[in-house]
């Protein structure tokens, strides 16, 4: 099989989204990085990696720790999460995929 | 006129089988599963053990009277039917101390679990369990630091300490690597770690990853003030690069390095850990391999075997199994070879499926690591079983948190000390974890999240190798 060049965008994602890119884009919502609508269909590798640096440098300014988030942006962490973890869950995604057999 | 001798084969229980000895407190003793070819009989087979792991494949013949084999030979003194299973029994061999090296856990596993396991007159073979005398503990280097001493180094006490398995976030790159890291130590984890089958491919060099892992460390423990760990996972192709690997990681500041004792080697794990002993290193210790010899409940070597085998040539932590997650264990025997890990001196215990009494002396304790296929959820059962010296290794439950890797380390960190404080409170874990920490998780919201994303999860997998007396 051959290696996607392009991402096919966090509304087609596998696991409804609940991927390392779907958090990054998620993450880039909750701090402006891109607008809400911006799915990132047809970015490439590198242009998900520059976003997640960008989403990096906004998580240093709080410690990494959603319960540091002031407001507003604190309300539309647990907003834009809530709405993706419960189309996740619609999707059929579950915390199980999460905890493979890894030791 | 000279004595002779007649030529031809002896039977192995003319020499080996002594149902009188009363074994030595220097014997190293040896408990085998056997099952034996049809129609042989057991205290013969039982002897051929005896010999063919200890004097047994030096001699031929009249030549066995040209060595002291009375003193050096295995001596197989006992025999007991295993409950529950009519194809096999166990043969309890005593060995004299001398027969070994000292200090070398490779020349006594040479031996017991060397030729004899391709011995025709077997069908399968499984060394369940060996007594190592003081006087032969002694002679080994043990744990690097200790429990108590790894405690000090890292001012961590009262509770268990917390670690995740670091996954690739986004492709393979070193920098990213480190990141995870980060996230995952400053969301209030202890330790993170490299995956067992990280060691310097291509996509990400070793030196590389080091440099941003220790990158990551410090920015976490400047920002939490407390200490923190990468296990950088030093295992190589040879003991040399081993060598360099560890050196490099003392060098940029690193307190604890990692190596897999069973792929790796004993020679290599044993020259490692007295390294870090030397150089004040923590010895983290994968067992990847391991099922290929434990899972088999007829051949190979018990786990609880492993475990000594590991204590004695050198490590701070070993995984054990978690009892509760995902991964083969069960919970007795699981919580016997958690007693050989860390214990002074361990009781004969068949429930617990541990043979004999052993006796550790002095000899550091090493911590169990529970790993694999954990959540929040688990956390109370988790504390419970492990209690205080412990590492609990939340990988999945840590990374696949939907919020991120800091969130999912801040939930573990808030589920986990909610437990021990309720524990100290006199509060039963298992019967009232959910009230722990659904009260907990109020004042967490990283914490709320994660028993949302794993509430409904249960694992009701059955057990391959379970104690004996559970065949029945």
């Amino acid at each position: 099989m051959s290696k996607p060049e392009h991402y096919i965008g966090i509304d087609k994602d596998i696991n409804g989204g609940m991927t390392s890119i779907g958090k990054i884009i998620r993450d880039a919502w909750v701090f402006g990085l891109i607008e809400e609508t911006e799915t990132c269909e047809g970015w490439n590798l590198a242009g998900i990696d520059a976003l997640l640096q960008k989403v990096n440098a906004e998580w240093d300014k709080y410690g990494c720790m959603v319960s540091a988030l002031p407001e507003p942006l604190s309300t539309r962490h647990r907003d834009i999460h809530a709405k993706a973890i419960q189309h996740a869950k619609q999707a059929g995604w579950s915390g199980e995929h999460e905890t493979g057999d890894e030791e | 006129m000279a004595k002779t001798y007649d030529a031809g084969v002896k039977e192995y229980r003319e020499t080996y089988w002594m149902p009188d000895y009363t074994p030595k407190d220097t014997d190293i003793l040896a408990c085998f599963k056997v099952t034996p070819q049809d129609g042989v009989p057991r205290e013969e087979v039982a002897a051929a053990v005896a010999a063919e792991s200890s004097t047994g494949t030096w001699t031929t013949v009249w030549t066995d009277l040209l060595t002291d084999l009375d003193y050096y030979k295995g001596r197989a003194y006992a025999i007991e039917d295993v409950p529950g299973d009519d194809t096999c029994f166990y043969a309890f061999i005593a060995y004299p101390i001398d027969l070994f090296e000292e200090g070398s856990v490779v020349n006594v596993m040479t031996s017991l679990v060397g030729n004899v396991f391709g011995f025709k007159a077997l069908r399968a073979l499984r060394l369940e369990d060996i007594r190592f005398p003081i006087a032969y503990v002694m002679t080994c280097n043990g744990p690097p630091q200790g429990i108590q001493q790894e405690r000090d180094i890292l001012n961590k006490y009262g509770r268990p300490m917390l670690g995740c398995t670091i996954k690739p976030k986004l492709g393979l790159s070193a920098k990213n690597y480190g990141r995870a890291c980060y996230e995952g130590l400053r969301g209030g984890l202890d330790f993170t770690k490299d995956d067992e089958n990280v060691n310097s491919q291509p996509f990400m060099r070793w030196r590389a990853r080091f440099d941003f892992v220790m990158e990551a460390i410090h920015k976490a423990e400047a920002e939490t003030g407390e200490r923190k760990g990468h296990y950088l996972n030093v295992t190589a192709a040879t003991s040399d690069e081993m060598m360099k690997r560890a050196e490099y990681a003392k060098e940029i500041g690193a307190p604890i390095i990692m190596h897999d004792y069973i792929t790796g080697g004993w020679s290599a794990n044993t020259q490692l850990a007295q390294w870090c002993q030397d150089n004040g290193m923590l010895l983290h210790i994968h067992r990847a391999m391991h099922a290929v010899l434990d899972r088999n409940p007829h051949h190979g070597i018990h786990f609880r075997v492993l475990t000594k085998i590991l204590r004695l040539s050198g490590g701070d932590h070993l995984h054990s199994g978690t009892v509760v997650g995902k991964l083969e264990g069960d919970r007795d025997a699981t919580l016997g070879w958690i007693d050989i890990m860390r214990d002074s001196y361990i009781k004969e215990d068949r429930s617990r499926g541990i043979f004999f009494d052993q006796d550790w002396g002095a000899m550091p304790g090493v911590l169990p690591v529970a790993s694999g296929g954990i959540h929040v959820w688990h956390m109370p059962a988790l504390v419970n079983i492990f209690g205080d010296d412990s590492v609990l290794q939340f990988g999945g439950g840590t990374l696949g948190h939907p919020w991120g890797n800091a969130a999912g380390a801040a939930a573990n960190r808030v589920a986990v000390e909610a437990c021990v404080e309720a524990r100290n409170m006199g509060r039963e874990l298992e019967k009232e974890g959910k009230d722990i920490l659904t009260a907990a998780a109020k004042h967490s919201p990283e914490l709320a999240a994660a028993m949302e994303t794993w509430k409904e999860i249960k694992f009701e997998f059955d057990t391959v190798d379970k104690i004996d007396v559970a065949h029945k």
